[in-house]
């Protein structure tokens, strides 16, 4: 007969319960700190069988098979995977072998130490166990082994990763300090140590083809040293109980937030507090994989990879270094590709958006004099009064700030809607009061709402139908700010493109080779990537950059950044063109007037926007005349 | 003295000699671009804000450094923040940032 | 002292200059020019700051001593290899010769304003470039000239400028723009015209005078702004934006013409000469010289020398002088050398 209970299963007792209680405490805050409104949403959700559904669907799918990641990087998502799972695999398996063939099954024992030997029991079940020759003994001895095996594969390919991180195809691996380092070595030799724990006394707790046949038969030699053994079964548990140890204050945090931050994503939360509710699910979530690293469009620049979101996410968690949080928060030029790769889509970007609302300006705004603005046409020396009026014009035109000074993207408009015979009105061809979104990227929302409410007030008393932008950086605004009930809003690739499907205009075509650059604030943020290409495909050829669509490279002038000085922009940017002319485009192509500006400063080639390639390409109608 | 019945009205001068610049310094130090302006004009002839009001990125710059800050912030206060004059800027000055940084440096109720 | 051969690249003022020089001091320079005519730039002007003498005239005068030297034209250098201090020069005439010394008389390029979209050039028919209103009054053949009644001048396009990476004063706009405000009120006296600056740097030998002049006697307006927008409202006409800077005030102004004051680039396929001889460039694109005062008109390659506005934006006086001193510097290096 076995003992049922060794002094060395306390180590990771203890660790254990540490972790678990601390957990429960995390979760409890987490779940304090949120606004009442998203408590409800929170709990509503749980309860519904739909979005119970979706919790379950998403769980498996991220939390177990690593979807994501095997869509990135199929090597990496077998090395996560095989750890994970085949340590989720070994868990749930070893449950039931114990539930089968549990030494304790027909014990009385006190409650409490029936609990605690319920918790140590599958973990050491083979130091407690006697091999049983039945058929099921057998099968789960297997298939205990075979996850040791892929287990151990893995943490292979771990050790790979770390020493050599292009051969698992990344350029930058994330940087860690001393308690990380502990936490890894200590996770990597757990299955190790426990193999040879396994396998020194397999002949007598039994085992299947790694443990009994590797391990004891060949690596021991047949030979049961009941000495060695001991001190590898302490072991096993020591190296368990600093893992579980240390746990909450590593990266390895990120198996139980997962978990939470799903469940509250799926009950439709989002950040509001830079440290606080659903925040913290994110950034314990984080698991600093580093995959946003290479993506980075800062980390072109060797000294500014720091600068990456895996690190902002590590700061604002350690919760000291202020100043590099600032820094970090107000560099960053919300590009979102961090996001695109986040293996758990970890909205880094809302934090930041957060962290900006956070800073205090002391000078407030005063937009008092948008007040005597009737329509877009007032300036503040010609008062000329006559309020905007497309009531008979069904379309209206905004350009935008920056496509002022873009005057080819508003000619081609022009001449395009002249074209399709459209009755428009052009309601900010004199300047207009700013869209919003550049001061809402400033943190200051509530004086972004001045602006926003202004606009939708004279647009909304136009009564157009429709809208149409030449600004990504508007059309965000527009899209996600704005309540213009009845009015539909698009962009003018989504414009144009349709324009050209309904055969309003039409289009030559050349053997031209465009390539086209995707505008963060038009592709990543709305995925408008078919359109540009729909038109692309018709009037010439479309090359292919180094990465485009949720992959395109920022061109470096995003007003997102507040921070970045012109020297770091400037590398983006190159970078950005090198990236785009891979195969010899004769133009680029972009669809935002800001784009256009910082590619056309440093670019070899011609760039245009997309409205200027289709008007320089369309068939002209004689019969129209010129109008407005 | 005699009292001729009449006083003499505030000096129109800036007296450079009174004015306290360690507010503009900070800003320069954290902005060190700020220095480099040639004063051409672009920001204010291109200004959205501009088009309404009398904001002027050049003359808040220029306002601050002759301890007329009052008179700046009232600028400051109508910037929408659009970030066309980093666009047009001649010597590539960060100018929206720059006025970020006298929201947060100089505080309206001190002056 | 033998006959030395030298290597002129390039046809312009400096080139012929440094040419006629050499030819003065004994030696045998050889002008290879791309074009099929000598003048550089020169041969596309009409008068010349700040006294409108006539930029025929002073070509003539440069061509008249150029006549007994050797020219290439139409072509284009293909190799230069240095053996033994000697330069073998291939040409794209499959004319193959030695030289003792190069001289880089490669000039400039004026800066191509279509980079300045917000100045509309080529978008709207009533931008015009400084080369072009030349161009007119040489020959008085440009419908986009028809009979204006307000002018302005945009100095500083494509200099003082980073947006498109050119960062130094081309010199010659300033003055360029002046002679050219009072030529153009000259021809349609009734018209404004108006002077778009950052700061007049008139700096040269009666450039001061030129300034008195255009505002006396030609009522040119002088505003302290640059540009910043140029549209069209819906008569056609050019419709500007700039900041009075004095008043400190953002201004709007309707135009019938706009011309824009293009400086001063390096020249479009430098960049081969350079790599054959090895020349590095400076900050602002032009060739690196050796030094500001005694190397102006030497380069860190033996033999190789450069005169003109291949080094940086220069004035047509600085030009010819440098263009002498250059020949000057060769004809030593030739007898201390060879």
């Amino acid at each position: 007969m076995r003992p049922t209970f060794d002094p060395f299963v306390i180590p990771f007792v203890a660790g254990m319960t540490f972790v678990l209680v601390y957990c429960i405490i995390g979760l409890i805050r987490i779940i304090f700190q949120l606004p009442k409104e998203d408590r409800r949403k929170f709990g509503r959700s749980l309860i519904n069988p739909k979005s119970a559904w979706k919790n379950f669907k998403d769980l498996c799918s991220d939390c177990l098979f690593h979807v994501k990641i095997w869509k990135r990087k199929p090597l990496l998502g077998y090395m996560h995977s095989s750890i994970a799972f085949g340590w989720f695999m070994i868990i749930v398996i070893g449950h039931f072998e114990t539930i089968a063939f549990s030494p304790l099954k027909d014990m009385q024992l006190p409650f409490f130490q029936k609990l605690t030997s319920n918790l140590y029991m599958p973990i050491f079940f083979r130091f407690f166990s006697e091999e049983a020759s039945t058929l099921s003994a057998h099968i789960y001895a297997f298939l205990m082994d075979f996850f040791l095996m892929v287990i151990i594969s893995g943490i292979v390919i771990a050790v790979v990763k770390k020493k050599k991180p292009r051969k698992v195809g990344l350029k930058r691996v994330t940087k860690f300090g001393f308690t990380e380092d502990m936490v890894r070595i200590s996770l990597w030799t757990i299955f190790p140590i426990r193999f040879l724990a396994e396998a020194s006394m397999a002949n007598i707790g039994g085992g299947s083809f790694l443990t009994k046949f590797i391990g004891f038969d060949l690596l021991f030699g047949g030979h049961y040293n009941e000495t060695l053994s001991y001190i590898l079964w302490w072991a096993y548990s020591i190296d368990l109980a600093i893992f579980m140890t240390l746990l909450p204050f590593s990266r390895y945090m990120h198996i139980p937030a997962e978990a939470l931050l799903i469940l509250l994503r799926n009950a439709g939360l989002k950040t509001t507090e830079p440290r606080k509710g659903y925040a913290v699910a994110e950034i314990y979530s984080c698991p600093s994989c580093g995959l946003c690293i290479d993506v980075c469009p800062m980390s072109e620049v060797k000294e500014n990879y720091r600068n990456t979101a895996v690190y902002f996410i590590r700061n604002i968690r350690r919760g000291r270094r202020r100043r590099d949080v600032k820094h970090k928060t107000e560099i960053c030029l919300m590009c979102g590709k961090c996001i695109e790769v986040c293996p758990l889509g970890i909205e880094s970007l809302d934090i930041k958006m957060a962290q900006r609302k956070k800073y205090y300006y002391k000078v407030k705004s005063n937009f008092s004099y948008l007040e005597r603005l009737q329509d877009y046409k007032t300036t503040g020396q010609q008062a000329q009064s006559s309020p905007l009026d497309a009531h008979n014009s069904k379309i209206l035109y905004f350009a935008g700030c920056m496509s002022h000074l873009t005057p080819k993207i508003t000619l081609a408009m022009t001449k395009i809607f002249e074209q399709a015979n459209e009755n428009y009105e052009f309601i900010d061809k004199d300047g207009s009061i700013c869209c919003g979104r550049p001061m809402m990227l400033t943190g200051k929302v509530d004086e972004a709402k001045a602006l926003i409410e202004k606009n939708t007030e004279m647009i909304k008393n136009s009564g157009a139908k429709r809208l149409i932008l030449s600004c990504p950086i508007c059309y965000r605004v527009f899209k996600e700010e704005y309540n213009l009930e009845g009015i539909e809003i698009l962009h003018h690739t989504q414009y144009i493109n349709e324009l050209i499907e309904n055969e309003k205009i039409s289009v030559d075509r050349s053997d031209k080779r465009y390539v086209y650059h995707d505008p963060c604030e038009l592709g990543r943020a709305f995925g408008v990537y078919e359109e540009p290409r729909n038109i692309i495909d018709n009037i010439g050829l479309l090359t292919q950059g180094k990465s485009d669509k949720d992959l395109a490279v920022c061109c470096g002038g995003s007003i997102g950044s507040l921070a970045m000085t012109k020297e770091e922009r400037d590398d983006i940017t190159k970078n950005s063109i090198k990236d785009l002319t891979l195969n010899h485009p004769e133009e680029i192509v972009t669809a935002c007037p800001l784009c256009l500006k910082t590619f056309a400063r440093l670019s070899p080639i011609k760039v245009k926007d997309i409205a200027e390639i289709v008007e320089e390409n369309l068939e002209i109608n004689e019969e129209l005349g010129i109008r407005n | 003295m005699i009292d001729f019945g009449f006083s003499i009205s505030k000096s129109s001068h800036i007296q450079m000699d009174n004015v306290d610049l360690k507010l503009f310094n900070k800003l320069e130090a954290l902005n060190p671009d700020i220095s480099t302006c040639m004063a051409c004009g672009l920001c204010t002839a291109t200004c959205s804000a501009g088009n309404f009001t009398d904001a002027s990125f050049r003359k808040i710059i220029l306002m601050l450094q002759r301890g007329k800050d009052k008179e700046a912030l009232e600028k400051v206060k109508k910037c929408m923040m659009c970030g066309k004059c980093i666009l047009v800027c001649s010597r590539g000055i960060n100018t929206r940032n720059i006025l970020l940084s006298i929201t947060r440096i100089y505080n309206e109720e001190d002056k | 002292m033998k006959e030395h051969n030298i290597l002129i690249i390039g046809g312009g003022p400096a080139g012929m200059e440094t040419a006629y020089q050499l030819k003065q001091l004994g030696l045998k320079p050889i002008i290879i020019e791309r074009n099929d005519r000598l003048g550089g730039h020169l041969a596309q002007w009409d008068r010349l700051f700040p006294t409108s003498e006539t930029a025929v005239g002073l070509l003539e005068r440069l061509k008249e001593n150029t006549k007994d030297i050797e020219v290439k034209l139409d072509s284009r250098i293909t190799n230069i290899e240095k053996i033994n201090g000697t330069f073998h020069v291939s040409l794209s005439t499959n004319k193959n010769f030695e030289v003792d010394a190069v001289v880089v008389c490669t000039g400039f390029e004026l800066f191509n304003a279509e980079r300045k979209q917000e100045y509309g050039y080529g978008i709207y028919d009533r931008v015009i470039t400084n080369a072009e209103l030349e161009d007119y009054f040489k020959t008085h053949d440009d419908k986009r000239v028809d009979e204006p009644r307000r002018i302005g001048f945009v100095h500083c396009v494509g200099s003082r400028d980073v947006k498109v990476n050119n960062t130094y004063c081309s010199k010659v706009c300033c003055a360029t723009a002046l002679k050219q405000a009072c030529e153009i009120k000259d021809e349609f006296p009734d018209a404004d015209v108006y002077c778009f600056y950052m700061d007049l740097r008139m700096f040269g030998k009666g450039y001061e005078d030129l300034y008195l002049r255009a505002q006396k006697d030609f009522d040119i307006k002088c505003v302290r702004g640059r540009v910043c927008e140029v549209s069209e409202n819906i008569e056609g006409k050019l419709v500007i934006k700039a900041e009075d800077t004095l008043l400190g005030t953002p201004m709007k102004m309707t135009l019938d013409l706009l011309v824009l004051m293009c400086g001063m680039e390096k020249a479009k396929g430098v960049e081969e000469i350079q790599k054959m001889l090895n020349l590095e460039s400076n900050n602002d694109g032009f060739i690196e010289n050796s030094g500001s005062f005694v190397g102006i008109n030497r380069t860190k390659g033996k033999g190789v020398f450069v005169a003109g506005a291949c080094t940086s934006p220069k004035t047509l006086p600085d030009t010819i002088a440098e263009a002498r001193s250059t020949a000057m510097e060769v004809f030593n290096y030739l007898i201390h050398n060879c």
